[in-house]
């Protein structure tokens, strides 16, 4: 826990906010799950792509779709960094 | 959001000049009467929108100009590709919507790269809020058009599930899809604009940063005229990619519209 205080200090920088050093932590560890699967969307997808090119229009739209899905827990840590930082 | 807020304090004395608040990012100074700059790009958007489909489909012809050309192919791809492609037969009413939605959302995100506007409009909150709500109401009026009450009831509980897990599942699907749902999508084409935006201005801001400091002699000037234009090629590259990420949201925003609007009306999946 005082690693983390001591990270939030140094990530707080200039302004010297703890609130805001926490927030920035905060969202990089809610960054971490959808960065992961947004990862293994899209490399089944091009794996997908690659085993039946025919089907890759298809394929991409559907990608795009589980992208954006999970991209929506990345999107509310942002929306809670502005609000805490 | 300018490289100019660099310059707005000292920075002989401060490394990197910061607002005082967050929200100083989201202030615009007023124009003329109530207008800000905000406002006078929604209407340059919607005016570009208009005029480019206006004289593309203004004199219909057998052999289309490369101009209609072009604009046939984009709206080609937002019917066949978004609107039949996504909701199916029955999709095409939707068409006009789902262009309009993209064509705004493609022009007012480039207004983001566009030299001496240098300002996507989808970077004030309010904007993609609104066009996520104007979706919102779309998908839950096509749901109840199509379905009657029973919309809800498909909605809430997809067919199959236990009695037992009812209320369970019927909570959770309330909050993703009629809270969720909009909000992800209004929050998705904010958080890119701005973060894409703020990316762009801090490189080129640190490009401008260093050559300044060493043209004052803060730095030492083999420091200062090698880092700095290192930042600028840098945040060239960013810029390219950025191209990439606008049209991309602006794709990702209609693509997910549409599918929203065919869940409301084909709910056994």
């Amino acid at each position: 826990m005082d690693a983390l205080m001591i990270l939030a200090q140094e990530g707080a920088g200039l302004s010297g906010n703890i609130g805001s050093g926490l927030a920035a932590i905060g969202y990089g560890l809610g960054a971490i799950g959808p960065g992961i699967g947004v990862g293994i969307v899209a490399g089944n997808a091009v794996q997908a792509m690659a085993r039946q090119p025919e089907v890759a229009g298809m394929l991409r739209t559907n990608m795009f779709i589980g992208m954006a899905l999970s991209e929506a827990l990345a999107l509310i840590g942002f929306v809670v960094f502005f609000l805490a930082g | 959001m300018d490289v100019i807020l660099a310059f707005s304090c000292n920075p002989t004395e401060q490394p990197l000049c910061i607002p005082e608040s967050i929200l100083e990012l989201f202030e615009l100074p007023v124009l003329f009467g109530s207008v800000n700059r905000t406002m006078v790009y929604i209407f340059l958007a919607a005016i570009i929108v208009m005029a480019v489909l206006f004289f593309a489909y203004r004199k219909p012809r057998l052999v289309p100009t490369k101009f209609g050309l072009a604009v046939e192919s984009i709206v080609d791809f937002v019917r066949k590709d978004i609107a039949v492609g996504v909701i199916g037969p029955g999709g095409e009413k939707y068409g006009p919507y789902l262009l309009a939605l993209f064509l705004f959302i493609l022009v007012g995100n480039f207004f983001g790269l566009t030299p001496f506007i240098n300002f996507p409009i989808g970077s004030r909150m309010a904007i993609p809020a609104f066009l996520a709500l104007v979706t919102y109401v779309v998908f839950v009026f096509a749901g109840f058009k199509k379905q009657g009450i029973a919309y809800l009831g498909h909605t809430l509980w997809p067919p199959g599930v236990p009695v037992a897990l009812k209320p369970l599942i019927g909570v959770i699907e309330l909050v993703s899809i009629f809270i969720v749902r909009p909000f992800s999508l209004a929050v998705r084409l904010f958080a890119n604009l701005v973060a894409g935006h703020t990316m762009i201005a801090l490189l080129l801001g640190s490009g401008v940063y260093f050559i300044y400091a060493a043209s004052i002699g803060e730095i030492s000037a083999i420091k200062g005229f090698v880092v700095g234009p290192l930042w600028f090629i840098f945040g060239m590259a960013i810029f390219l990619l950025e191209i990439l990420v606008l049209a991309l949201q602006a794709y990702i925003f209609t693509l997910l519209s549409a599918v929203y609007i065919e869940s409301s009306l084909h709910p056994a999946h």
